[in-house]
């Protein structure tokens, strides 16, 4: 089960969208975001598909993969698809049982729905065509200016790469431990929240202690490399802004701008 | 001293972000069982959890499937909760409660509004702090207690 | 319990461009009460394969047929499989995780629902046949413990259970000389009074040609080897081919063949050796 999981999403590739500055993609992402909920009808919406559909082919990411990141919270879509439809007052259109489908709440379910959708591939894309240590860089680099009023963007950034570089090692360690325990009759899938709860002792306790352990050695070779702290460190590959990412900045801002109007001006 | 610091929020980073990527089904959405919200009781053992747990949830949030907002509100919030479990380390029931709170009125109002979650405000945030209870409480307080007897761990 | 394996495939992450095959058709029988060894290198299979074993991992195709009882079939319960067939993993110290030795080593025994008396008396037993007292440890922490006791507080942990057949893997890892023998006399000693089925995956071909009765020897995914110790580790070229080394005794003996000096009999042990080339000086 645990081997079955890719870290992140990302998609290897080196499409146009790949090799984007991963600040821009970050902030691209935000505004693709927030535009999304300055969307008023479903023309509004085709616009956004449009948008998004170009990225999609740009990026070279199988639609395969896309749909995948729908699948863990297909059930949410879901969820927000079938209570819009039925719990929306208005022109009743059909009865099913003590239940009422309104025009109203067919609406807003496809709309909160496509939206919802929408708004999860957008931000999927990212992790698809953004290696996750150029997400990290980026995000340091992005909070740096805020460095000025105390937030330690380099130590942020230093323990993201750390716990980066850790992850596939403690997910090994938590199907060890996980299995292990299992060999014992520890059962992490049956019984209420509570009794699941409860099971999950005997593995997070082992994994904490294998954990720091790692933890230890890791921290002792840092100190024989001489770390010591962020400021006076350079980078070996320095981030450096390009025209592609002036270009896409710019589509960026004429979507948002496209957006706007359909919803507030045409 | 600095490295092991910063590695021991690493390691509590990558608990965290391996346990919410683990679990996904569970841990993104309207169901928040999270159960790497357990580890919020980790500023009680030890201050690098402080960062530790604000770098975890910014790369939980990272490399899912969606949460550009939580990467800003969750990721906050969680930040503010471990500052103040972390002041109030010495009354270990009452470390779970600052996550238990941050969570359900930041992240509460965020499925309101913005995911538009039909539910009345109020049900959004019960419905958020409840899942952040039962981790936790239902599996943060024993974990601390077992910890607590393994302090050392943390030196 | 004797247990049957018919064609044995298990392919990770199936359909995806990096799958790999763990396990290829894989078929072999292992008698009630015996002593396996399974030695491979590393990658060929042999922890994919006992987890097979003991149900933690299920097969693409194939199957495993425990006492009669298939249990690739999806309604037998894990919890029947886990009762009868118990598996030490490597470096167990580090699924210990409970405040007291005695509720560690308790867990397995809990876990199969057994009656509160009976597993206190599973506890006890089971700390005794790993030599360990429970006056002395039982109250105790087990981070408290020195690395070798912990190893074997994990082992009594699952010797707790009584399976019917014990499945160790590298129980020997990491430890220093003494260490090393204590456990091989622990298993031995449990196979000895438990009378279960023991199988020993192992690099160390010492222990494995002087305990196991019969080796089965994995190689990228497939067994291709099966036999007594004396027949397998007759094949030397074989086995070095395959990245695997020779028990330091029958090493030995190749080295003495390549010089023209052939012993009759193949010597397991270093005893044996000892014995084998008394005899052979004697009759030259």
């Amino acid at each position: 089960m645990i081997r079955d999981i890719t870290l992140g999403q990302y998609y290897p590739g080196e499409s146009k969208i790949h090799v984007l500055d991963p600040r821009v993609k970050i902030i691209c992402t935000f505004a693709y975001i927030i535009t999304l909920f300055l969307v008023r009808d479903f023309v509004g919406f085709a616009i956004a598909v449009g948008f998004l559909g170009l990225i999609i082919i740009l990026a070279k990411v199988p639609l395969k993969f896309i749909f995948k990141g729908l699948k863990p919270i297909f059930f949410i879509i879901i969820f927000t698809f079938t209570v819009n439809m039925f719990m929306t007052k208005g022109e009743p259109l059909a009865e099913i049982g003590f239940l009422t489908i309104t025009r109203e709440g067919l609406y807003n379910a496809f709309f909160m729905g496509l939206r919802l959708i929408l708004l999860i591939i957008g931000s999927s894309l990212l992790t698809l065509t953004t290696k996750p240590i150029n997400l990290t860089d980026g995000i340091e680099r992005l909070l740096s200016p805020f460095r000025k009023i105390g937030v330690p963007a380099h130590e942020l950034a230093m323990m993201m790469t750390i716990a980066l570089r850790f992850i596939p090692a403690l997910l090994e360690e938590t199907d060890k431990i996980m299995k292990a325990q299992m060999a014992r009759g520890a059962d992490f899938e049956t019984g209420n929240l509570l009794r699941r709860a409860k099971s999950l002792i005997p593995l997070l306790v082992p994994l904490f202690i294998s954990a720091f352990r790692i933890a230890q050695d890791l921290a002792m070779a840092m100190e024989a490399r001489c770390y010591r702290g962020g400021d006076a460190r350079t980078r070996m590959n320095a981030m450096r802004f390009h025209t592609r990412d002036a270009l896409a900045s710019l589509c960026m801002i004429c979507f948002i701008a496209l957006i706007v109007l359909q919803a507030y001006y045409l | 001293m600095k490295s092991k610091y910063l590695v021991h929020g690493a390691v509590i980073a990558a608990v965290y972000a391996a346990l919410t990527l683990l679990l996904m089904p569970i841990s993104y959405g309207v169901m928040q069982i999270r159960v790497a919200e357990a580890l919020t009781i980790l500023p009680a053992l030890t201050p690098a959890a402080i960062p530790g747990l604000f770098a975890g949830c910014l790369l939980a949030n990272t490399l899912g499937p969606y949460g550009i907002f939580d990467i800003v509100l969750g990721s906050a919030a969680t930040l503010a909760a471990a500052l103040v479990s972390y002041k109030l380390r010495s009354k270990p029931l009452l470390v779970p409660l600052p996550p238990v709170l941050a969570n359900g009125l930041v992240i509460g109002p965020m499925l309101y509004y913005v995911y538009s979650v039909p539910l009345p405000l109020w049900a959004c945030i019960l419905w958020i702090a409840a899942g952040e209870a039962a981790a936790c409480y239902g599996i943060g307080l024993p974990l601390l207690r077992y910890l607590s007897k393994r302090k050392s761990v943390f030196r | 319990m004797s247990i049957q394996v018919k064609n044995l495939t298990h392919i990770y992450s199936e359909g995806m461009p990096y799958q790999t095959i763990a396990l290829e058709d894989n078929s072999f029988e292992i008698a009630d009460g015996s002593f396996v060894g399974i030695i491979g290198h590393t990658g060929s299979g042999k922890s994919t394969l006992i987890q097979h074993l003991n149900g933690l991992l299920k097969p693409n195709s194939g199957t495993i047929l425990v006492d009669g009882l298939d249990i690739t079939d999806a309604s037998v319960s894990l919890r029947d499989i886990r009762q009868r067939i118990g598996l030490v993993f490597q470096y167990p110290e580090y699924q210990l995780f409970e405040e007291t030795v005695e509720k560690d080593v308790a867990f397995g025994p809990q876990n199969l629902g057994l009656p509160e008396d009976l597993i206190g008396e599973r506890v006890r037993e089971a700390l005794h046949l790993v030599g360990l007292s429970y006056e002395d440890v039982g109250q105790r922490s087990p981070f408290d413990l020195s690395g070798g006791e912990k190893r074997r507080v994990a082992i009594a942990g699952v010797i707790a259970m009584r399976p019917k057949v014990l499945i160790l893997d590298e129980p020997t890892a990491g430890l220093d000389p003494k260490a090393h023998k204590d456990i091989l006399n622990l298993i031995e000693r449990v196979h000895r009074e438990e009378n279960n089925t023991i199988i020993l995956v192992s690099h160390n071909m010492g222990d494995i040609a002087a305990l196991s009765e019969k080796v089965l020897v994995m190689h990228k995914g497939r067994m291709v080897m099966e036999g007594t110790p004396g027949e397998v580790f007759k094949k030397a070229e074989l086995l070095l081919g395959m990245g695997l080394e020779l028990p330091p005794a029958a090493g030995f003996m190749e080295l003495l063949k390549q010089r023209g000096i052939n012993l009759e009999n193949m010597p397991l042990t270093i005893e044996e050796a000892v014995e084998e080339i008394t005899v052979w000086t004697g009759n030259n």
